[in-house]
């Protein structure tokens, strides 16, 4: 169980001179250390960052049963309203002296019981968060309804290293289709995959379907989201996947629109699926779409790959024509792709 | 979302942009094939490439080698037949390489 950071500790020396409505007496040692990060957005609460410096001694035996009565006790106890720190040294105090399980369901009694708590990343340090630990958060955050705050602890958890297993993932999900519009959660899906390279399974896509069972209707939006997410995994079942959405799309009246098609084409392309990229692009061709740099340059590139040098150059043709991208970007994105199509055929990487 | 070697191409280096874009004197054999006296490297090949389909001098079986004629074969090195993905690197050829300790 490490170190504590100091940014843990709050300064209390200050309030040391204040009354304390608990009756136990102060404990001898006092953290001294002062907290670099910057002063907490509410307002000092005296009392209860005492009791936080009492929580030290508090915790005389490992057991979980005795350690939640305690923690009952101080809650029912203490008259000001008990912060995030109070929580978190309680928490780690405990941890301390006990296994980690036990710090969890801690942790999981503590949400229950408090509405206001919300764990973040200063909670863990305590117990170095693991995937079962954040498993173990997240699904109790969701259990009492707090989905955003699940949101945000993933993502807080995500940052510093300690990102949610596919479980907790498809977990969270289906919780949040549950009580958010299907645009809200494939957001999310989107920036995880995006920030934290969390790939979704093909889990989400039951997940969807089950939304659409239940009357909720996907937007232009949802679907562009779902398909920028599932194209960007790069796998082939879901690029095929993706092409699925796009006729539905246009039968429930949904028109795609050109993000839906460059992203889709870039999926196609990434996965490889040449036929079906060159049908795409023959389609927003005819249409007169506009490509974007990301798709034109996937498509150039995939082109090559498979030596079909003279496509590439048509592809140049249209993006210069239907004025998608400079002269200059169009260009230069060929003649870079011509000189990697060259060191790839000597490696023989290419045709 | 550019993969990062993209990136690079061109927007983030100017002195490249610039050897692309700049206006060049030429040599004459160029000269004469775009009819200036200077022209930047892009307009030279987006001037060779249109002459190209315009001439239909791809092989219509295999449309990524071209059959050059004389007038193409002055500046592209004498060669009778050139690949397309050749092609930009013929064409720099006849620019001046920057010097990198320049500017």
């Amino acid at each position: 169980m490490g170190k504590v950071p100091p940014s843990f500790r709050p300064a209390i020396s200050n309030s040391l001179t204040r009354k304390f409505p608990l009756e136990t007496p102060i404990p001898n040692h006092i953290p001294e250390k002062i907290t670099r990060k910057k002063p907490p957005h509410h307002s000092r609460k005296p009392e209860a960052s005492l009791a936080s410096g009492k929580a030290e001694t508090l915790f005389k035996s490992p057991e979980l049963s005795s350690a939640k009565k305690v923690f009952n006790y101080i809650v029912a106890t203490t008259k000001s309203s008990i912060d995030l720190r109070f929580h978190n040294t309680l928490l780690r105090s405990y941890a301390s002296i006990s296994t980690l399980h036990d710090s969890i369901s801690l942790l999981h009694h503590m949400l229950k019981t408090q509405p206001l708590f919300s764990p973040d990343r200063s909670t863990y340090p305590s117990c170095s968060p693991n995937p079962v630990t954040t498993d173990i958060a997240i699904r109790s955050l969701c259990e009492v309804g707090r989905i955003d705050h699940a949101v945000e602890l993933v993502k807080e958890l995500s940052l510093k290293q300690s990102p949610p297993d596919t479980y907790t993932f498809n977990f969270l999900v289906k919780n949040l289709c549950k009580c958010r519009t299907l645009s809200t959660v494939y957001g999310f899906i989107d920036d995880m995959k995006s920030s934290f390279d969390i790939k979704p399974d093909l889990e989400v896509i039951e997940v969807y379907k089950k939304m659409k069972e239940e009357g909720v209707e996907p937007d232009l939006v949802t679907y562009n989201t779902l398909i920028f997410g599932l194209s960007k995994s790069g796998r082939r079942r879901e690029c095929i996947g993706c092409s699925c959405f796009v006729g539905e799309m246009e039968r429930k009246g949904c028109t795609p629109n050109s993000c839906t098609y460059n992203t889709l084409l870039h999926g196609l392309c990434k996965c490889r699926l040449m036929e079906k990229g060159m049908e795409l692009y023959g389609a927003m061709k005819s249409a007169g779409m506009k490509l974007e740099t990301a798709s034109y340059a996937t498509l150039v590139r995939a082109l090559c790959r498979e030596g079909r040098v003279a496509e590439a150059y048509d592809v140049f043709d249209y993006a210069v024509e239907s004025k998608s991208l400079t002269d200059v970007a169009a260009y230069s994105t060929l003649e870079v792709t011509l000189k990697w199509l060259k060191k790839a055929r000597q490696q023989g990487l290419a045709v | 979302m550019l993969p990062q070697r993209l990136k690079k191409t061109i927007t983030d280096n100017p002195k490249k942009l610039a050897n692309l874009i700049d206006l060049v004197n030429l040599p004459s054999p160029v000269r004469e094939f775009v009819g200036q006296s200077q022209i930047s490297r892009l307009g030279c090949f987006m001037r060779v490439w249109s002459y190209i389909k315009e001439n239909n001098l791809q092989d219509p079986n295999n449309k990524n080698l071209v059959n050059c004629d004389e007038k193409l074969k002055s500046i592209l090195l004498g060669k009778s037949r050139v690949e397309l993905a050749e092609l930009p690197a013929l064409i720099k050829l006849h620019f001046p390489k920057v010097p990198k300790s320049a500017t």
